[in-house]
């Protein structure tokens, strides 16, 4: 059935990895790129999932990226097992940031993860639990965004 | 022997043992061993040279231009690298270098170091009137530029639309050259000398203009054994000093061939300085996925410690480095190159691409897109049964590419002498 056609791929990630940040959403780009996706689609999803993983690295104990690609649209889902966000509209404020000094000296935490993930996907849903874990979930049409 | 067109690295099969050094240290995975010979794959190869560096049997080669191509010319110019200082005995010192060209047969020899002094304070000026986007990044080492085309479309517009000093000189010689001389400007050779293997695709094929001002390259390689030969002959009273006195020679512009000389010219902006081909990848990965908006001026050269790493030089880089650094220090910092020296040459746009760069596309795993998911989902089942040893006994650099190469219809999964071994 051409309709189920789908490459899945599932990576994993664990809190405070930050010797290997950025591997996965690198591993990610490369791929899509291979597929033929077009560049600025590409470029979109390597930031917002960048921004994914970084989240996971930071604030999590472990996570898992589960990547979709179809003939009409990548997915991109980020599950971790962490902390949770007790107030996503307060988290999706850019600025906002619970990042501790470390974090900062190391360049992230300025709080615009979220916001800079819902920028660049063009569908983008969070759920969360606090105490429990945060899932991202975010779409790239594979033609541009969708009107 | 053995090359893809367009491309200056090439096999001497006689010398090439099929072992599987090269394939490991190419950053592209764009060489197989087939039939126990290397090959290179043209749409992979970005001519960084790391092959050469890397192959024990110095069976890689790179085509540069050849002392009888020369004799085309009516007047020859040489434009060295200023590495080529670097590859002499300590007490050797620029202008007998220089001179030593000339002996060889260069009617004229032009000093590049007070035009990359010239490149950093046009650099200057274009990153304080362009605030946005950022990090913008250099043009100097030709493989960067390649590799962006190549692996980051993205980042194209990244690129600082000045032309490297290599070719400003070779601008500037063009325009002057054929009135005072009075020849036609194809009796005029100007020809750079090199320590690398790419600058010969940055002629041939520029990426930013229709035709490239130099007319060819020749490595320091190449050129060495003539250049030793013609030290020994040359005395002081054949050192032509009134043609490169002291104050021509750019402290700032001598210290280019090292990792961090461009930007050390660019003291009013943030900027990172990267070499080694791994880490301009690693880096360049980092931009792509929107980091470093903060860092206004990225050097890249994919040569270990920048140009003095050059696989075509004779030296190694460290003792380069040390003679370079040495003659920087006794240089003036400044040679005060200002753009309007260059008088009634250098207009406005004078150093500036003639178009921007464009991406090059890349092979896909398939044009069509259904296929190419397909092709992807395959090449992972095929990957989970392969020993994951990224042996080369295949001829390909490591499993992925095998199985990549088997999707593409190139390869085979009996090629792995591992699976075969297993199955048996």
């Amino acid at each position: 059935m051409e309709e189920d056609l789908c490459y899945r791929q599932e990576y994993s990630l664990k809190g405070g990895e930050f010797a290997r940040a950025g591997e996965v959403s690198r591993r990610i780009k490369d791929l899509l790129k291979e597929l033929g996706l077009d560049v600025q689609v590409v470029r979109r999803a390597a930031i917002a999932s960048f921004e994914a993983e970084m989240n996971v690295i930071m604030y999590a104990f472990q996570g898992t990226v589960r990547l979709a690609v179809t003939p009409a649209d990548v997915t991109i889902i980020v599950d971790d097992h962490g902390p949770g966000i007790p107030d996503i509209e307060l988290a999706m404020t850019e600025g906002y940031s619970t990042a501790t000094r470390e974090m900062r000296e190391l360049g992230f935490g300025a709080g615009m993860g979220l916001p800079n993930i819902k920028r660049n996907a063009d569908v983008f849903r969070i759920v969360s639990e606090p105490g429990r874990g945060t899932r991202l979930e975010m779409t790239f049409a594979r033609d541009g965004r969708p009107s | 022997m053995s090359r893809s067109p367009d491309h200056p690295i090439r096999v001497n099969l006689e010398k090439c043992g099929g072992c599987v050094h090269c394939l490991t240290a190419c950053p592209t995975r764009a060489i197989r061993v087939r039939d126990n010979k290397a090959q290179v794959l043209g749409d992979l190869c970005i001519d960084c040279g790391e092959c050469i560096r890397y192959c024990p049997n110095d069976a890689i080669e790179s085509r540069t231009t050849s002392f009888s191509d020369l004799r085309a010319f009516r007047y020859k110019v040489a434009i060295p690298a200023t590495v080529l200082y670097g590859q002499f005995g300590n007490d050797t010192t620029p202008n007998e270098v220089l001179s030593a060209l000339r002996h060889e047969g260069f009617d004229q020899v032009f000093e590049l170091s007070s035009i990359c002094e010239l490149y950093a304070s046009a650099a200057e000026e274009y990153l304080a009137a362009h605030p946005q986007p950022r990090p913008l990044i250099s043009t100097t080492c030709p493989v960067v530029v390649r590799l962006i085309q190549r692996r980051y479309p993205s980042l194209c517009g990244l690129i600082v639309p000045i032309e490297p000093p290599r070719e400003i000189a070779a601008k500037i010689l063009r325009a002057t050259l054929p009135g005072v001389l009075k020849l036609a400007p194809e009796e005029i050779g100007l020809i750079h000398i090199t320590p690398c293997p790419a600058k010969i695709v940055s002629i041939n094929r520029p990426a930013t203009m229709a035709k490239s001002y130099l007319d060819g390259a020749i490595s320091i390689r190449d050129i060495y054994p003539r250049l030793l030969q013609a030290l020994k002959k040359i005395d002081e009273s054949t050192i032509m000093h009134h043609l490169f006195p002291a104050n021509v020679f750019s402290g700032l512009g001598l210290g280019w061939s090292l990792s961090g000389g461009e930007t050390r010219g660019l003291k009013k902006h943030r900027t990172i300085a990267v070499s080694g081909v791994r880490d301009t990848i690693r880096v360049l990965d980092q931009v792509e996925a929107g980091q470093l908006k903060d860092v206004d001026y990225l050097e890249c050269m994919v040569c270990p410690d920048g140009c003095v790493g050059g696989p075509l030089a004779v030296e190694n880089r460290f003792i380069t480095k040390s003679r370079i650094l040495r003659l920087v220090s006794m240089a003036s910092e400044k040679v005060g190159v200002e753009r309007a020296d260059f008088g009634p040459f250098v207009r406005e746009n004078f150093l500036s691409f003639q178009h921007p760069v464009k991406p090059i596309e890349v092979p896909l795993l398939d044009p069509d897109p259904v296929e190419a998911i397909r092709k992807a989902t395959r090449r992972d089942e095929l990957l989970r049964l392969l020993p994951g040893k990224d042996c080369g006994a295949c001829g390909a650099p490591d499993c992925l590419t095998l199985a990549e190469d088997i999707v593409r219809g190139l390869a085979d999964l009996d090629d792995c002498p591992l699976f075969r071994k297993e199955i048996r």
